[in-house]
């Protein structure tokens, strides 16, 4: 649909006004009467037992309403049973609040409930709670050994989830095989940090039984499902309302057990509950991510061509299961061939329970599968004394190779990985970067250039969730309502938190009824008001999301053009169309104005039905949902040039380009911000971030002053080259994005670093590359060349 | 904890106050004085979010208790479009996409603002160094920075 009016422009963002004058309205911005403040105890132990908890101090001190524990609110909530029917993962349950043991630092074990937040603060010192300290685990390995002390007591071992799978004949293959090259590789524990941190306000009307919770969270309906079961309330009795929120990435999609406990102590103590953690805590205990690791085997010929793979993945999820625990880890296997024709193919998924916060999607959760797979293929050409370009040409699939069915059966088409690849390097002077590295070796700098190949998958639809055994659905829904005076209204189940949707879903919604996208406005974030839709996760918002309010539109346009047919004494509307906020129609080849406005038509749907043609009822609305295939791809090819400081490990990036086809593109700018900061996420990743725990599982770097992420200083410019071609199974011709920037960032790093440590004969392996981490590396070959 | 009487003025209007010497300002001005456009985010003073001026110094509020305030004039986000009509730079952030999920921006406008008062250079890497103290995990960076240079090239334009 490019060149279809609004579609694709780079309009500015209607949100804007409100976030640069400092009316936004988050979470902490609603102002509710009488509230009162929660605030948790958390235990400062790994693994430990509860004893004893006494609440007596804690209970009488200024402000305190009511302080309690696991023994109140599990009485008042349902737990959390997560066993999808998925061979190789254990079923578990999570209480809302722990009783026996808790299983990690921060888990929290009383909720302290007072009329200010400093109180209940105050009050939470009070709270006297006996641990018995139980030894803990604190890494995939220690949960593994033999005799590790048990994360989940109902569990046989930590190991909570194994899958393997076998396509083709690997064994064959790794026989026939010139050389077998081997590759490791590993991301630690990373969060996503939102600036915003979590929070609830909940409203609980005792005369109406009706509660009304204010969340941030990326998933408003399904949010609403789980927290209306696990009160054990109707769906009808709760409304979820989702104000501005302040970050996602993936950590504002469960309901966390904070948040469920707030809505439970609002019901009953009928006075609204507010809670707003603390960074300490975001950091501590909201959400963690990545903690991957993984060994690749290629099969491999001399000239380069990959006969076969085999992977092995381990994940430490932490110590809950907020998500199936293979949830993260299935989809880097399932797409680890990324842009290779490559049938023959292995792997063996383990996922380990650990005493540290549990795991989550978080913005790309399967971003290893690019630095995995892009990674090994520059192994395989340092290894076999070839360039690596040359080793992806020989492997990479071309157009005429598509539509081309993986070795886990994801049907790739309408990819352009070899022009993206291809169009980047050129970009980039690939061919003279051999000579600029020699020019600047005698200059005494090390310059490294990695590319990184994206297939991302995204948009994954019903099909994709029934196949992976996973509850729910990828379809999304939507409504576009045109009111009396022309004015149009549109819904959509997603939830914004940062992606411009009430302006990029005004242009495809003002597309498909040939007005401006300043008279559409987007309602998100309420329940009671939007479809039930499955919200924004995993890049799927503008695909799923667009495509809905895309054919809501269309069908809103389509009885607008039967009415106007009928008011022109036409017998079809087959010449009509909707232009410039009015009706045209085609005369002699040409379109041609008529007297028809497209408000005039929506007052005579409303108040004049009597000229409606028979049988269209009043009114002029819509209300459509979309399921899109089981899995959209879109692709890209990141290249960045780095220099490496040998004396202090810092990489400072020189260059940095992205080639990317995300197909139809609903608003440039935005689209171009949404590739900026998933890069920027991936490079804080590849560089910077790491949570630092030590063997006893006690969190050593938990403030933002510890915890280094990017800042403007350590991000470079991003060159980006659109390369988009639409997408023929979506409507709107889209492909989805905004996840892989963070895949394209942690393999182009990758192998940029490593492009530069091989002057030095050692390999990086471990992300983040931090200064401490590379000098590791380069200590021992600096002290030889300092002999020699 | 007992409270104590305070004059607080914000944005050049006075208000009377009680409140717990322990209360920071961040809290003082969203809770008491409804000024929610100041942001929280870390409340240990490394994100950024909480910037407001002191005398026209941008500060970072959640380092404050409002009590240390008396006699120092408070200006928040809420004061720079007051006649709402962006600033330059609030314009030059709409027009280059400096923003996406706006929850920091307050705080990178009051510490872009004070500075392009002053005499704004046109070097990028001054300008990185100038935001290297307010966090922002959606953006990049890239197009706040080109934001601050429009502003800052308009800015001398108009001066010269």
């Amino acid at each position: 649909m490019n060149g279809e009016g609004p579609i694709g422009k780079r309009l500015l963002r209607k949100e804007d006004f409100r976030f640069l004058t400092g009316s936004g309205r988050y979470l902490d911005d609603i102002e509710a009467p009488r509230a009162l403040h929660a605030a948790f105890v958390r235990s400062p132990y790994a693994h430990a037992r509860l004893r004893h908890i006494d609440l007596t101090r804690a209970r009488g001190a200024p402000g305190v309403v009511t302080v309690v524990g696991g023994a109140e609110v599990n009485q008042w909530t349902a737990p959390l049973r997560m066993a999808p029917p998925i061979e190789g993962l254990h079923p578990v349950e999570v209480a809302t609040l722990p009783t026996d043991k808790v299983r990690f630092q921060g888990d929290p074990v009383v909720c302290v409930v007072a009329t200010d937040r400093y109180l209940a603060e105050d009050a939470a010192e009070l709270v006297d709670i006996e641990y018995e300290p139980l030894p803990a685990v604190a890494s995939f390995d220690a949960a593994l050994a033999p005799g590790a002390p048990l994360v989940d007591d109902a569990l046989p071992s930590n190991l909570v989830s194994h899958q393997t799978f076998t396509a083709g004949d690997p064994a064959r293959r790794f026989a026939q095989a010139d050389r077998v090259i081997e590759a490791v590789f590993g991301q630690r524990r990373q969060t996503h940090l939102p600036i915003e941190t979590r929070g609830a306000l909940a409203i609980w009307d005792e005369g109406r039984q009706h509660l009304t919770y204010h969340n941030p969270n990326q998933v408003p309906h399904p949010l609403r499902s789980t927290l209306a079961a696990r009160l054990r309330l109707s769906e009808s009795q709760v409304t979820v309302i989702v104000p501005d929120i302040g970050g996602g990435f993936g950590q504002k999609i469960a309901l966390y057990r904070e948040e469920l406990t707030v809505a439970a102590l609002a019901r009953h103590l009928k006075r609204p509950v507010r809670w707003r953690e603390d960074r300490l805590e975001n950091l501590l205990a909201s959400s963690h991510a990545r903690e991957d690791a993984a060994r690749l085997r290629a099969a491999v010929t001399n000239t380069g061509t990959v006969l076969a793979l085999d992977l092995a993945l381990m994940e430490d999820f932490g110590a809950y299961c907020f998500y199936p625990a293979n949830y993260l880890a299935r989809v880097v296997a399932m797409i680890l061939t990324g842009a290779y024709n490559i049938r023959d193919y292995s792997f063996d998924v383990q996922v380990a329970l650990t005493n540290k916060c549990g795991n989550g999607p978080m913005r790309a959760p399967m971003a290893i599968t690019s630095w995995i797979i892009e990674g090994t293929i520059d192994k395989i050409a340092r290894e076999l004394d070839l360039d690596p370009v040359e080793v992806r040409r020989r492997n990479m699939l071309r157009a005429s190779d598509l539509p081309y069915v993986t070795a886990t059966e994801q049907r790739l088409e309408d990819i352009t990985p070899y022009e993206t690849m291809e169009r980047a390097i050129e970009e980039v002077d690939y061919a003279g970067f051999k000579r600029r590295q020699a020019a600047a070796r005698q200059e005494g700098r090390h310059l490294g250039l990695g590319l990184c190949v994206v297939v991302e998958s995204t948009t994954y639809g019903s099909a994709f969730y029934k196949a992976a055994g996973i509850p729910g659905s990828g379809h999304e829904a939507a409504w576009v309502k045109v009111e009396p005076s022309g004015a149009v209204n549109a819904s959509v189940g997603l939830m914004a938190s940062g992606q411009g949707y009430e302006t990029a879903f005004a242009q495809v919604v003002a597309a498909g009824l040939g007005i401006d996208p300043a008279q559409v406005r987007l309602h998100i974030g309420n329940t009671d008001v939007a479809p039930y839709g499955m919200g924004s996760r995993g890049a799927r918002g503008g695909t799923a999301g667009g495509s809905a309010l895309h054919l809501a539109a269309r069908d809103v346009a389509d009885k607008v053009l039967k009415i106007a047919a009928q008011l022109l004494n036409l017998n079809t509307p087959d010449q009509l169309r909707l232009a410039g906020g009015a009706v045209e129609r085609l005369v002699g080849g040409a379109w041609e104005p008529t007297e028809l406005t497209f408000g005039a038509i929506a007052r005579t749907a409303y108040l004049d039905p009597l000229r409606l043609p028979a049988g269209l009822e009043p009114g002029l609305e819509a209300h459509r949902a979309y399921d899109p295939p089981p899995m959209t791809f879109s692709n890209a090819t990141h290249v960045c040039e780095v220099e490496l400081a040998p004396a202090t490990g810092v990489v400072h990036i020189l260059r940095y380009v992205i080639a990317e086809d995300c197909g139809t593109v609903l608003n440039e700018m935005i689209v171009e911000g949404q590739q900026h900061g998933a890069t920027a996420l991936g490079i804080g990743g590849a560089l910077y971030e790491a949570l630092d725990y030590d063997a006893d599982g006690q969190l050593r770097n938990g403030t933002l002053a510890d915890y280094l992420v990017p800042t403007a200083c350590e991000i470079p410019n991003f060159e980006i080259i659109a390369m988009h071609t639409p997408n023929r199974r979506n409507p709107t011709g889209s492909k989805g994005m905004a996840e892989g920037g963070v895949m394209g960032a942690i393999g182009a790093i990758g192998n940029a670093v490593n492009n530069a440590l091989a002057a030095f004969g050692v390999e990086a392996t471990q992300q983040p590359f931090s200064p401490e981490y590379l000098r590791t590396l380069l200590r021992g070959p600096l002290l030889s060349l300092s002999r020699i | 904890m007992s409270k104590v009487p305070i004059r607080l003025s914000v944005n050049g209007e006075a208000h009377d106050l009680l409140v717990e010497p322990r209360k920071l300002l961040s809290d003082t001005l969203r809770e008491d004085l409804h000024l929610t456009g100041t942001h929280i985010g870390c409340e240990h003073g490394v994100c950024g979010a909480c910037t407001v001026w002191v005398d026209g110094r941008p500060a970072r509020a959640c380092l404050l208790f409002a009590v240390q305030i008396e006699g120092h004039e408070v200006t928040t986000i809420e004061a720079i479009a007051a006649e709402g009509r962006l600033s330059p730079f609030q314009q030059a952030m709409h027009e280059e996409h400096g923003l996406q999920c706006g929850f920091c921006t307050p705080g990178i406008v009051m510490t872009c603002e004070a500075w392009l008062r002053e005499e704004p250079t046109i070097e990028e890497t001054e300008i990185r160094e100038l935001l290297s103290g307010n966090l922002c995990r959606c953006t990049g960076y890239q197009n706040i920075v080109r934001a601050v240079l429009k502003a800052a090239r308009r800015a001398r334009g108009n001066a010269a």
